[in-house]
């Protein structure tokens, strides 16, 4: 954090000497007032050219801090921009570090508010508190010192205001009231989860026709923070009042008065010494209020750079030292073990090969570990222990350039940005040229369909043109084919939108076939029955392990799940066959 | 502004409002007038008797304290008003939301829609109880002190005055070069904060690609642009803030000369002429602080005219009359829909009669949730007509209409909450036996005995914590539990794994025996035991019949089939 603003400090330094010269010389003009009034009050005759001289500095005086102070918080503001400019790109930068494990726990609208409003929150840090310190601090300062020489009593009596609004300061921060803050927070983050869910969940609150129930959820939330926003306004607003009378100009002005007539009556001061404390008594009370009128800003900036800092703070997976380079590319899974929660291992020693140019199925019930094992391969996640090696080198031994450059991923869940679609099959292989990009749609089958958009391959997903699930899928095998890497990794789950789509991709992977490694987490039969080599897990372990046949032969849980399957499927044929005798009769 | 407000909200939230501005405009006033006092409290004490003073110094007191009173009053009628709006407009808003149709709820409204409820809601109602009354009070009492002056002394008076026309001018010409830039950024934030989420969310597919070492550019040009349209923004704001103070400060100075000027000539006081200066400086630092409450009101503004488009969006009209039809048959007549420009359906006719099952096939893009969904009335249809059991959906009322669906979707929603909670969801108040009994058709019995809590294991937000699979099966139960004569079902097992789809096979089985059933699907399996299976692609439904006519016609439903064929 600190280094980020680093760069910034000489700025920061200009933007406090601007406000500095500029806000004391703001003070010239009520200097001129007083003085007019010695000059007018003094019994002798008026020296007219004093009186000019007096005006004249006056008026330069307000020039220069107009000047300097509209240069202070435009330079200020400029900064400003620059500082989250760099804060954001850090925490873009951060975001593409940190083990994609740790996304799972946060939202990712919630990081969007961090790398957003959170920057944009530390505004009044970055962009007021320089400019704020020196008129709210220095000013007040000066102007008492100067109050002080002219008289000490009438000093300190000016100064009863800014002590009774310090002393409800603590008022403030009383147990009950920081509880009812408390609350008050509470009820805020309550109010967006639940209509969060209300929104989110309206089309099954509607297709239940139970539209009540989220919607009283989201009412109850509501109604509970109007209550204790009303609380906390209650509680505060005679503590606020207090401190905001004691703080106005009226006031200040009457106390000034009361202790100058005391004093002036008294015979112990000048009638005219009045002058200066009605001018420069109200600024006095100015760091206070200040305070007061920051306050909640400086506490909502620093809460945001605590959740800037919470980001930053986090460990990316290490990057190893001396980079090791594999050797061809068979997958090793050794002893692997793997927990998301302390206690609750997902994988509890998985001992695999997968030898290039061979296809592994993986089969198992949800639940069973599958995604989970086939992503400690890009290292979405480092194994708790045991390790996963390619090409005998361990993962982490590997840069990460070198990892991705061998290991292509299909994902479950499809993801196309909202950029051109040459961009978005070119992903992995920025520098790809148009023709290379082609053919992989040409080999995904989509080709046709791009070609179909209104810009072609330049037309923007999202903005040009929507894709629907099955062409966008096809994209993302055209994106797998084009880097080409020797290791592929692909989750059958949703790759199959349509039976065309379904159709494109077997193809497409029949045709790369070679020296590849494959590895597939498999739904269908056909897949599974055409595998070299397919491993069924269960809970953590690798249940059985073999050739399709050799599985079948041993009759276990792959046989029973094979036989299941196939039922299914032939009771149905059988009922159609039924259907049809049935029809023909 | 408030006039915004006061028209989102309805009429009955107006006398608070008013009494708040009201008290507020009356304490500033006061405020300005006390200062009038000044005056003989200053002449007597630079006088030759001081103690003169002391009368006009009690009246001084005397209005500060019946200013103090009215403000405070004032200051809680603008909490109370503030909290009174609040808790109207969330209401407002959560009924609104719940009459909206579904269709309105695209990926990008959810979002939106999230934050303005929670924070915008807020941030515009905040106006009311934190910046209204200084805003007043910067304005009132400038313009008090300047009558005040005017009383005294028509010279000066009349200099001051001269500055309330200025400052008007200044105020309302940054306030319109700011607004442009102000959408300009609320645009770009959102612009940014989209490719933020996409950003996070393609992490997998951008790591995968090896693309985290470099700057991401999509999301980098989206945080320059935001730096960009910022420093425009503190560029175009600088003449207004400029300008307002040159203004202010002017006349000051003009009043300084002209007051020594007209002191020095003898025909003003010299006790009037210091007082007048000094009110002079008192008006000047609240007429400053005016440009830095036009920002954030500007800013309330913008959030409160999003709120009032997200309310002032239609519902789909209810039947004054609804009626109920008798049957449970559907039909679609000349079907016409467009989403966006996009012709999703150009006449579409299919009939299902009760007790029947309608299966939809086609590639995907075709239109065919989109049949689904124009049935559950997440949508009107543009022309043609929807009906069950005879009777359009647009005269059947909403509820009415959903008590007769059982719907299961492809992407299961769960609300954060137990597993019985989301099953009893069909209907609340089933008995413990019916509960079970969905429960253990919809392959429920393994699930729950495997997870931590049983019944009672909680699901998640969106229902996370179970697996695709789980998710579906509750839904299943859910639908099961509910018992409505008309099934619903859109690609319910596309996502799913062999061993669950086996299971969740035989509960939709259990599912549709005896009722009327629409479903979407691609799985053949299902397709077959269809009493009729309707074949759409972009053009429209281009082949309907058996699944055996269909095969025998040896088109675009046979060469689907040949694809996808199960195997065995």
């Amino acid at each position: 954090m600190r280094l980020l603003l680093k760069p910034y400090l000489g700025g920061f330094g200009a933007v406090v000497v601007f406000e500095l010269v500029g806000s004391i010389a703001g003070l010239a003009p009520l200097l001129a007032v007083v003085e007019l009034g010695r000059t007018l009050l003094t019994p002798e005759t008026v020296d007219s050219g004093h009186v000019r001289f007096v005006v004249i500095a006056g008026a330069a005086g307000l020039f220069v801090k107009l000047l300097l102070t509209a240069a202070a918080s435009g330079v200020g503001h400029l900064l400003d921009t620059r500082v989250q400019l760099s804060f954001r790109r850090r925490l873009a930068e951060q975001l593409g570090r940190v083990p994609i494990g740790w996304f799972s726990h946060r939202g990712t609208g919630e990081l969007a508010k961090v790398v957003g409003d959170d920057v944009s929150a530390v505004h009044p840090f970055i962009a007021h508190t320089p400019a704020m310190l020196a008129s709210a601090f220095a000013v007040p300062l000066v102007s008492a010192v100067y109050l002080f020489t002219i008289d000490w009593r009438l000093t300190l009596i000016t100064l009863i205001p800014v002590a009774l609004a310090i002393a409800h300061v603590p008022l403030m921060m009383t147990p009950s009231k920081v509880r009812v803050q408390d609350e008050f927070d509470k009820g805020m983050g309550s109010i967006a989860g639940s209509v969060v869910e209300f929104v989110q969940g309206i089309a099954v609150v509607k297709a239940f026709g139970d539209t009540g129930r989220a919607h009283r959820r989201f009412r109850t939330a509501t109604d509970d923070f109007v209550t204790s926003f009303y609380r906390w306004v209650r509680g505060m607003a005679p503590i606020a009042a207090g401190m905001q009378l004691a703080l106005s100009p009226p006031f200040v002005l009457l106390v000034v008065l009361i202790g100058g007539a005391a004093l002036i009556t008294g015979g112990g001061m000048a009638a005219v010494d009045l002058l200066p404390f009605l001018l420069l008594g109200l600024g006095l009370t100015a760091p206070v209020a200040a305070l007061g009128h920051g306050f909640d800003d400086m506490q909502a900036a620093g809460r945001a750079v605590g959740r800037i800092r919470e980001v930053l703070a986090v460990e990316p997976l290490p990057e190893p030292a001396k980079p090791l380079a594999p050797k061809g590319h068979r997958v090793e899974f050794r002893d692997v073990r793997f927990a998301y929660d302390e206690g609750h291992d997902v994988l509890r020693g998985i001992d695999l090969v997968c030898e290039p140019g061979t296809v592994t199925a993986i089969v198992g019930a949800s639940g069973s570990g599958k995604s989970t094992l086939v992503q400690l391969l890009p290292r979405f996640f480092d194994p708790a222990e045991g390790s996963v090696s390619l090409g005998g080198v361990d993962l982490r031994d590997l840069g990460s350039r070198e990892l991705y450059r061998h290991v292509s991923f299909v994902f479950q869940d499809v993801r196309l940005l909202r950029a051109s679609v040459a961009d978005n099959i070119a992903l992995a292989v920025p520098h790809a040229d148009r023709d290379r990009v082609i053919a992989a749609a040409k080999l995904a089958e989509v080709h046709d369909r791009v070609l179909d958009l209104p810009r072609g391959y330049d037309s923007v997903i999202g903005e040009d043109a929507g894709l629907s699930g099955g062409e966008a899928q096809r994209v993302a095998i055209a994106r797998a084919l084009l880097a080409d890497a020797p290791v592929l990794v692909l989750d059958e789950a949703t790759a199959f939108a349509d039976p065309q789509t379904e159709q494109a991709v077997r193809h497409a992977l029949a045709g790369l076939g070679g020296d590849r490694t494959t590895i597939v987490i498999a739904h269908r039969l056909e897949t599974i029955a055409d595998a070299d080599q397919v491993v069924v897990l269960d809970d953590g372990v690798i249940a059985e392990r073999g050739s399709p046949a050799e599985l079948l032969a041993a009759d276990g849980r792959f046989a029973e799940f094979w036989r299941t399957h196939h039922a299914v499927i032939r009771e149905e044929l059988r009922d159609l066959e039924d259907e049809l005798q049935g029809d023909h009769r | 502004m408030i006039r915004t407000l006061l028209r989102v909200l309805g009429p009955k939230y107006a006398p608070p409002v008013r009494r708040t501005i009201v008290l507020m405009t009356v304490a500033a006033v006061l405020e300005g007038l006390s200062y009038a006092l000044l005056v003989p409290v200053l002449r007597g004490l630079f006088g030759d008797d001081p103690g003169e003073a002391r009368p006009w110094l009690f009246a001084f007191g005397g209005a500060i304290a019946v200013y103090a009173v009215v403000r405070y009053l004032g200051d809680l009628a603008g909490f109370r008003a503030g909290t009174t709006l609040l808790h109207g407009m969330y209401h407002r808003l959560g009924d609104h939301l719940a009459k909206l149709p579904v269709g309105w709820y695209t990926s990008r409204r959810v979002g939106e829609v999230s934050v303005l409820a929670s924070q915008g809601v807020l941030r515009s109602m905040g106006v009311i109880a934190h910046l209204l009354g200084p805003f007043i009070s910067a304005s009132a009492t400038p313009l008090t002190i300047v009558a005040v002056i005017l009383v005294f002394n028509r010279q000066l008076g009349s200099a001051a005055l001269v500055a309330v026309p200025v400052v008007l001018l200044v105020q309302a010409w940054a306030g319109r070069s700011m607004a442009s830039t102000d959408t300009e950024r609320a645009e770009r934030d959102h612009e940014s904060s989209a490719r933020v989420i996409e950003f996070v969310k393609a992490q997998p597919v951008l790591r995968a690609g090896g693309r985290t070492a470099e700057r991401f550019t999509l999301l980098d040009d989206s945080l320059r642009d935001v730096e960009r349209t910022a420093r425009r923004s503190v560029f175009s704001a600088l003449p207004g803030a400029v300008g307002l103070s040159v203004t202010v400060q002017a006349v000051f100075t003009g009043i300084l000369v002209l007051g020594a000027y007209l002191a020095l000539g003898g025909s003003i006081g010299a006790a009037e002429v210091l007082t007048i200066l000094v009110l002079a400086a008192r008006c000047a630092d609240p007429l400053l602080s005016l440009a830095e409450f036009g920002g954030q009101i500007r800013g309330a503004k913008a959030e409160l005219l999003r709120l009032q488009a997200v309310l002032e969006t239609e519902p789909l009209p209810e039947p004054a009359r609804p009626i109920s039809p008798a049957r449970n048959d559907i039909s679609f007549e000349d079907v016409r829909f467009a989403h966006g420009d996009r012709q999703v359906m150009d006449g579409v006719s299919v009939a299902v009669p009760e007790g029947r099952r309608l299966a939809v096939v086609g590639p995907s893009g075709s239109g065919k949730s989109t049949l689904l969904q124009l049935l559950a009335r997440f949508y009107d249809v543009d022309g043609g007509a929807v009906r069950v059991g005879g009777v359009d959906v647009r005269d059947i009322g909403a509820e009415a209409l959903m008590e007769r669906f059982a719907i299961v979707f492809q992407d299961v929603y769960l609300f954060d909450g137990t597993i019985e909670e989301n099953i009893r969801l069909g209907r609340p108040g089933a008995s413990e036996a019916d509960l079970r009994e969905a429960a253990s058709a919809a392959g429920l019995d393994e699930v729950i005995a495997r997870l931590p809590g049983g019944w009672d294991a909680n699901v998640g937000e969106g229902g996370a914590l179970l697996s695709g699979g789980e998710r579906q099966r509750v839904s299943i139960a859910r639908a099961l539990l509910k018992d409505a004569p008309i099934v619903l079902l859109d690609e319910v097992t596309s996502a799913l794994d062999p061993v669950n789809e086996a299971v969740v096979h035989e509960g939709i089985e259990r599912l549709m025996a005896g009722r009327t059933v629409v479903m979407v699907a691609h799985r053949m399996r299902t397709v077959q035991r269809a009493d009729r299976v309707v074949f759409l692609d972009r053009q429209g439904i281009r082949e309907e019949g058996t699944h055996e006519e269909l095969l025998r016609l040896g088109g675009r439903y046979a060469e689907f089939w040949a694809v996808s064929a199960p195997v065995g």
